[in-house]
């Protein structure tokens, strides 16, 4: 047998009456009910675009799903993560405080704002970079482009999902016609939010099409040199102690969107329990094999390149010595030759004398008087 | 063409942390049920204002 239950606003939370308008708000129930189901649709266009990693997408579908349904505890849930995914923690705070004012119990919220009031270190860092951007746009507006290039980078190289951050950093680099950089920094935002429309924008007033575009957001990031310079070398080995934003335990979460939104329901207690531990072993296994891969084909064939040049390089300078030492061996053989003939023509000359000379050999032991004048005689 | 200045204007400074019970009451936005609770009050309003003026007139 069925209960005649009260309906109950969900506006105010007064009976409804059988006309269908609530008996204190005088709201009908079943323009609230429509609204809501907006609200839900919105939510999930939201969500699709953020699993595609639209998030200015999102956002705005997010916003509108709250314009039927500020009450709605998921939007402003994945509003808030989205918001800290694109390092705005204060707008992430606020949506996540809502929530949890709306609905205090079975809510993910709950969980996010516990994270962080447990993390000060990543609260006053965000400060930190809240104050740095700010007086970075100080110093744009007032054209110090190069300080406030310097501030940015400093915030950026803090918190590298920092999507305003980036777009400043773009602008002022169009501003000081450094193209090349612009491009590098934008194409950063893309890799973040792929549809980011004032990005879109400063690509296409750079000259750059919309293939271009679709071609940047799958180039790769790594090593794009944005922060290599002088510079950031010393901010990087100052802030070297500091830990940097992105490590905290809800930037992790947000590549879970898929999961732990994929159901309408959401499952309070496991949220940030994602056992990564599991898979160490793998890691560190995938880890060696890369190493001895690397070893295998980029430091031994380096190496043998190395030995084989300085081989070459010593078989030259030994076949150059070789060849003066040969070229010396010739020279000498000829003078030797040369020294030959003149002794056999010496030896000859001297064979065929016709009137040899006296024999002086015994002049060494000196000649007695009888025997000088037994010379002059016989002479 | 991109005109520094005015796109510079697309950025407002983001509020710190100490800002941001400021920045909670003013997400505090309307939706749809506020819209008709505030149209049904001011119907209301005006309903007893015509209620009142009849009376004045009998």
């Amino acid at each position: 047998m069925a209960t005649n239950r009260p309906v109950l606003c969900p506006n105010c939370g007064a009976q409804v009456r059988k006309t269908g308008y609530c008996s204190a708000c005088y709201m009908h129930i079943g323009v609230l009910k429509k609204a809501y189901n907006t609200s839900d649709y919105y939510y999930n266009v939201g969500l699709d675009k953020a699993k595609a990693r639209d998030l200015s997408g999102a956002i705005e579908s997010l916003n509108m799903s709250l314009r039927y349904n500020k009450k709605n505890v998921m939007t402003r849930n994945l509003l808030g993560l989205i918001y800290y995914e694109m390092g705005e923690l204060v707008m992430a705070l606020s949506h996540w405080v809502m929530s949890v004012n709306y609905k205090g119990s079975d809510n993910l919220a709950v969980k996010y704002l516990k994270h962080l009031r447990q993390d000060q270190t990543q609260l006053d860092s965000v400060d930190q970079i809240a104050k740095k951007f700010n007086m970075a746009l100080g110093y744009a507006e007032s054209a110090d482009y190069d300080l406030a290039i310097i501030q940015i980078k400093t915030i950026l190289s803090a918190n590298p999902h920092f999507v305003k951050g980036y777009l400043l950093l773009a602008l002022l680099y169009i501003q000081v016609n450094n193209y090349e950089k612009a491009r590098t920094t934008l194409r950063r935002v893309l890799k973040i939010d792929k549809a980011n429309p004032l990005a879109i924008h400063y690509l296409h007033e750079m000259g750059d099409t919309d293939e271009n575009i679709i071609q940047m957001r799958n180039e790769s990031v790594e090593n794009d040199g944005l922060f290599e310079d002088a510079y950031m070398e010393e901010v990087s080995v100052a802030e070297a102690n500091s830990k940097p934003v992105s490590d905290g335990p809800i930037r992790r979460l947000f590549g879970a969107i898929e999961d732990r939104y994929r159901q309408m329901t959401i499952k309070t207690g496991e949220f940030g329990e994602m056992r990564f531990a599991h898979y160490s072993g793998i890691y560190v296994m995938v880890g060696l094999v890369l190493g001895i891969l690397l070893l295998f084909f980029v430091v031994v064939p380096a190496q043998k390149r190395d030995l084989r040049k300085e081989n070459v390089n010593l078989t030259k300078e030994y076949s150059e010595e070789l060849a003066a030492k040969n070229a010396e061996i010739a020279s000498l053989n000829e003078e030797l030759l040369a020294k030959q003939g003149e002794i056999e023509d010496l030896q000859y000359g001297h064979d065929h004398a016709d009137n040899p000379l006296p024999d002086y050999s015994d002049i060494e032991h000196g000649l007695s008087e009888d025997d000088i004048n037994m010379i002059i005689q016989s002479e | 063409m991109i005109v520094f200045e005015e796109e510079l204007k697309r950025f407002q400074p983001i509020p710190e942390v100490s800002q941001a019970e400021e920045a909670i009451y003013n997400n505090d936005l309307r939706d749809i049920s506020d819209i008709i609770t505030q149209v049904t009050a001011e119907l209301k309003g005006a309903a007893m204002d015509a209620k009142l003026t009849g009376r004045v007139r009998r």
